[in-house]
């Protein structure tokens, strides 16, 4: 089940070093890309199929052209802003092959014609941005970055400082511009970021770190992996109460159940499953009932209501209560609100504190009316899609698990 | 309240300033190289950084107390922070932090943090920033002794 086309390397030892790169392959995808134009590099990721790989999914090529036809100075920016609750595949990436990130960026920047990129990661991940540093400082002495290379390029990694709203991709300009990290309200028509007035095409981590294989084995080649609108693979990452958890790389379109009980080792000390929350904190939870046909896709995960969002699943027990469940979470909304929208904000906060009054089973019948009615205020009014995502949340949870919410009514 | 960065400092700062196309950017680099060097971010410190990137002490300010990270008062104790979203939760992160508070008080902070991507290490926390996954009270014993 485990297809490895970005993890490839992770298990070999000291695969964070650039000898042991280039013994394993590293670099060798720059081969192909000197020979094509970068027009054909941005045909062949738009052919591929690849999205994005932060949570949205937004296609690669689409993002790619945008920025390519703005002529002039432009930039690269990497989103290593990890902070999605059940999330921690990036970090692998950056730890234990960060040069394919390095080959990544090479090949993105020369294709949108960009000679300066900054990855931003999250201020918490020292250890492993130390590491990206390393590897960085290695591939400027190799000549693969810098002005000696053959395609002369500036990597710089720019630390965060604890703002999860920072992973949305214009609140991490924002940041980067040296602001607190508020996102900008969003363009009417397609359009690349910016940074300092200059375009911009922000990716994930992991996207970039897909395109190695891209360039190197073609469009096709990525195809042959996944399903027709969500080729390929995803670093797909298990945790909560499961025997094994962890990060798998799986092919789009394989089922959630396979996943959790062939490479997640199945639920913790032989309990039942009760939900799962497929693809991060803000992908709205599951019930053990109906995901007996998921596959983990875009488009199934999006019919069956939720979202496959960062492909990190938090697996629940038969154990678990759904009101604690979602007063962790409605914490955790509260906690990063940035609070530049009001219905933001207010609702995060409110929404936690109602939560309180079903935890102390002190809640009223109006309260669960009013958590609604928040929920509501929060979904489609706001700069940025943080509060439609806790608004999902709410509401996921009072779909399937609503009779826990009434028992805690006095 | 004076506050001047180290000459070490000095030089990383020339160097990250051809890292950018504006001063501004220097902002978070510049607020953390403070916090190394200092434990904290005192308000001369920010003042420091106002001249250097030329933008007005009360945008430093503001941009320093947006991000969680970044500490405005000289940390009396070592830290430790527990990690409490749903992962952690799920695998034992309240009685980690139970069992800090009654053990360890005194010498630590012990603050509760959002998830810090180590979901497959749950439970975990951090000592001094450093990551420790798959604590067990019997490992924390161990390493804070």
């Amino acid at each position: 089940m485990i297809t490895k086309l970005v993890s490839k390397n992770f298990e070999i030892k000291d695969s964070f070093k650039i000898d042991v790169a280039l013994e394993n392959g590293r670099y060798s995808c720059l081969d192909a890309l000197f020979k094509k134009k970068p027009q054909e590099i941005i045909d062949i990721v738009a052919e591929s199929g690849l999205r994005g790989k932060g949570g949205g999914g937004a296609l690669a090529g689409g993002k790619w052209q945008l920025a390519s036809d703005h002529k002039g100075i432009k930039y690269l920016v990497v989103n290593a802003d990890e902070s999605e609750p059940g999330t921690f595949k990036d970090r692998r990436i950056l730890s234990l092959d960060p040069h394919l990130l390095i080959e990544g960026i090479i090949a993105t920047c020369y294709a949108i014609g960009s000679h300066n990129s900054y990855i931003y990661v999250r201020g918490e991940y020292e250890e492993f941005s130390d590491v990206l540093q390393d590897a960085i400082d290695e591939a400027y002495e190799k000549k693969y970055l810098g002005n000696g290379a053959k395609y002369p390029m500036e990597v710089v990694v720019h630390r965060g400082a604890g703002a999860y709203i920072c992973g949305e991709k214009s609140a991490l300009l924002e940041s980067l511009e040296g602001n607190r990290g508020h996102p900008r309200l969003k363009p009417h028509k397609p359009s690349p970021e910016f940074y300092f007035g200059e375009p911009t095409l922000v990716n994930n981590v992991e996207t970039i770190a897909s395109v190695p294989y891209i360039v190197e084995n073609g469009s096709d080649a990525y195809r042959q992996y996944g399903t027709e609108k969500s080729p390929g693979t995803l670093l797909f990452a298990i945790s909560g109460n499961v025997n094994r958890p962890g990060v798998y790389e799986v092919a789009f379109g394989t089922p959630m159940l396979d996943y959790i009980n062939e490479l997640g080792g199945g639920v913790k000390n032989g309990k039942k499953l009760k939900a799962v929350i497929p693809g991060g904190a803000s992908t709205p939870v599951l019930p053990a009932s109906i995901i007996k046909d998921v596959k983990l896709d875009y488009e199934n995960l999006k019919d069956m209501g939720s979202a496959l969002g960062t492909g990190g699943m938090i697996v629940m027990d038969e154990d678990v209560s759904m009101v604690k469940a979602l007063k962790n979470l409605l914490r955790f909304y509260h906690h990063e609100s940035c609070g530049q929208c009001t219905p933001c904000r207010e609702g995060t906060a409110w929404s936690d504190k109602i939560l309180d009054k079903f935890i102390s089973k002190e809640a009223t019948k109006k309260d669960l009316e009013i958590l609604r009615s928040v929920s509501q205020s929060m979904n489609g009014k706001t700069i940025c899609v943080f509060a439609p995502a806790a608004s999902g949340v709410i509401d996921g949870f009072l779909e399937h698990f609503e009779h826990e919410f009434l028992e805690c009514i006095r | 309240m004076n506050f001047l960065f180290s000459e070490e400092n000095k030089l990383k700062i020339q160097k990250l300033a051809k890292s950018y196309p504006e001063k501004k950017s220097l902002i978070l680099p510049l607020l953390w190289l403070a916090q190394k060097q200092e434990s904290y971010i005192s308000e001369g410190a920010m003042r420091s950084i106002s001249n250097i990137t030329d933008m007005p002490y009360m945008h430093i300010y503001s941009v320093a107390t947006f991000y969680t990270m970044f500490r405005l008062e000289k940390p009396k104790k070592r830290t430790i922070e527990v990690c409490r979203t749903l992962s952690c939760e799920l695998n034992g992160s309240e009685d980690i932090k139970a069992y800090l508070d009654s053990n360890y008080s005194d010498e630590y902070e012990i603050i509760e943090v959002e998830c810090m991507g180590a979901c497959s290490g749950a439970p975990m926390c951090t000592i001094d920033g450093k990551y420790m996954e798959n604590i067990t009270k019997e490992d924390l014993k161990e390493v804070l002794k």
